[in-house]
């Protein structure tokens, strides 16, 4: 099943690769991942231990300013992070929210290299997850706000004394998109009980009541409304990212499941409709006769191939004969025959055979 | 197999080989045209009595027989939303494909779920009762199909429920 991890595979790739190569080389690279977040790497060869980051993220939420710079609390949080290779350019790259210059130098271990790589790539989840903590912090004891990660698919974050629930409002395409969905939504309201550790997961197909005075255009779905009960021992120091980063792709999670349930089904049918086909094309009086017709054209066609080498080599063959032939016969002149019947040649005598009459 | 699902299932092969002595018979209307008399059902005297084979309510068959055709219905189970689902994916894509099947009708008779159409040609180029087997292991295998389908769907419902409920571990 997928691992939304929270690390940027490319950036890792694209980093790792740059601090191996014998040559500094110079890097430029712009990539776009869920679409909407964009990288740009860039080195040069001059200067090959510095290398500049740039990130764009989309605001979580909509209420937030429109502006593309990262606010203080976030700048912060990457300062904390990266404190040991690492330093926040300002401004950042035009049209991007962040840059950092990122220097390896100090890291002489190739481990501790990695580590500060797989660090950076964690650098959108940083991001979201600073402005996560961030809204949930400014809704007080309670409250609700709309979180945008996917475009087409935003949730809610509420807060009510003791725990912060995220609900996500789900919409599928079709029935069978939802048929799936709703056996996986059953499922995981079942297994979390298992999961004492696990947040409590719920699922309505209508609204909770924290989404009360939401817009109607918000809370109409056909998959229902999942939610997450996140108590303060989910989001403990290092958790709270993870849980951040977790829910962020809770949406896509699904989404992906359903894909490849999609995919199971589709080749299951597959197999079945070619065993049920075997079956009516054994009932056919002459049953085999198209299989044996297959095998006979295929073999036919290897003859043929072989036939076609053979042949070749025969025509070579022949007119080498040919030629000698051609040299060791005599030469004949028509007009000699008739002087030949002059001279007529004795014939040899030949043995007349004496024939026994049957019969009386 | 459920002795009710047997018992259905022997009922249907026992009407189809009583249902199942088609010859070849011109059309009555149009000269030099030779069409499956239960199609267009235009003279009354080449019909047969329609046998419907019922199960319960969800599960039946409708045989309607003539003299050079013979037409099988099928309605099959759905029991919950899920299995309604995978049951209308599952005929819809046998039905798209029903060139491989040749006895297959691409559009089932209303009410029904899939149809086939069996004419005096196919019984002169397949064996009747191979023929039959056919038709009652494609009952057969329907059902069992959507059964492991809806049990899969679920367990790999399970299964990733469990694995992301195991991130937070």
């Amino acid at each position: 099943m997928a691992f939304f991890n929270g690390g940027s595979r490319a950036l890792v790739e694209i980093l790792t690769r740059f601090q191996s190569a014998e040559r500094p080389m110079p890097v430029d690279h712009t990539f776009f991942e869920f679409g909407s977040v964009r990288y740009h790497v860039q080195a040069s060869a001059s200067v090959p231990e510095n290398v500049y980051l740039s990130i764009s993220t989309p605001s979580l939420s909509h209420e937030a300013s429109p502006s593309t710079s990262l606010p203080e609390f976030t700048l912060q949080e990457a300062r904390k992070m990266y404190r040991k290779f690492a330093e926040i350019v300002e401004p950042a790259k035009e049209g991007y929210a962040l840059t950092l210059k990122l220097n390896f130098s100090a890291l002489a271990r190739p481990k501790d290299r990695a580590r500060a790589v797989r660090q950076v790539s964690l650098l959108q989840s940083v991001v979201l997850g600073s402005q996560l903590k961030h809204l949930l912090g400014n809704l007080g004891s309670s409250g609700a706000t709309k979180l945008v990660y996917n475009h087409r698919d935003p949730f809610f974050v509420s807060r009510t004394p003791g725990k912060i629930s995220a609900v996500f409002p789900m919409r599928f395409r079709d029935d069978t998109d939802i048929a799936v969905a709703a056996s996986f939504f059953q499922e995981l309201q079942d297994a979390g009980s298992a999961y004492a550790r696990a947040p409590r997961c719920s699922w309505s197909a209508i609204p909770p009541p924290e989404l009360r005075g939401e817009s109607v255009h918000h809370l109409t779905t056909n998959g229902g409304f999942v939610s997450f009960d996140i108590f303060e021992r989910h989001v403990k120091r290092k958790r709270a990212a993870k849980t951040a980063w977790i829910l962020l792709n809770f949406q896509a999670y699904v989404k992906y499941h359903i894909k490849c349930t999609r995919n199971y089904i589709q080749s299951r049918m597959r197999k079945r409709q070619e065993s049920l086909a075997e079956v009516i094309q054994n009932a056919r009086l002459r049953g085999g006769d198209d299989k044996k017709k297959l095998q006979a054209r295929k073999k036919g066609k290897r003859r043929l191939f072989s036939l076609g080498k053979a042949k070749k080599l025969q025509k070579g063959f022949r007119a080498v004969i040919d030629g000698i032939r051609r040299l060791r016969q005599r030469i004949r002149v028509k007009a000699l025959d008739r002087f030949r019947r002059c001279f007529v040649v004795p014939k040899l005598a030949t043995k007349k055979h004496n024939y026994l009459r049957l019969g009386a | 197999m459920a002795n009710t699902l047997r018992l259905y299932l022997t009922c249907i092969r026992n009407t189809l080989e009583a249902a199942m002595c088609l010859q070849n018979f011109p059309c009555q209307e149009v000269e030099r045209h030779n069409k499956p008399e239960v199609e267009l059902k235009t003279s009354p005297e080449l019909l047969l009595n329609p046998v419907l084979i019922c199960r319960n309510e969800a599960e039946k068959c409708l045989v309607e027989t003539s003299i050079n055709s013979i037409r099988i219905s099928l309605k099959v189970k759905q029991a919950d939303e899920l299995e309604n689902i995978l049951a209308k994916k599952f005929l819809r894509f046998l039905s798209m494909r029903a060139e491989a099947f040749q006895v297959l009708r691409r559009k089932p008779v209303q009410g029904y779920d899939i149809s086939f159409l069996i004419t005096n040609y196919h019984c002169e180029d397949m064996h009747k009762h191979k023929l039959i087997d056919f038709i009652v292991q494609f009952m057969e295998d329907i059902d069992k199909e959507i059964s492991e389908l809806k049990l899969s769907v679920n367990t790999r419902g399970r299964l990733v429920a469990t694995e992301f409920l195991k991130q937070f571990i």
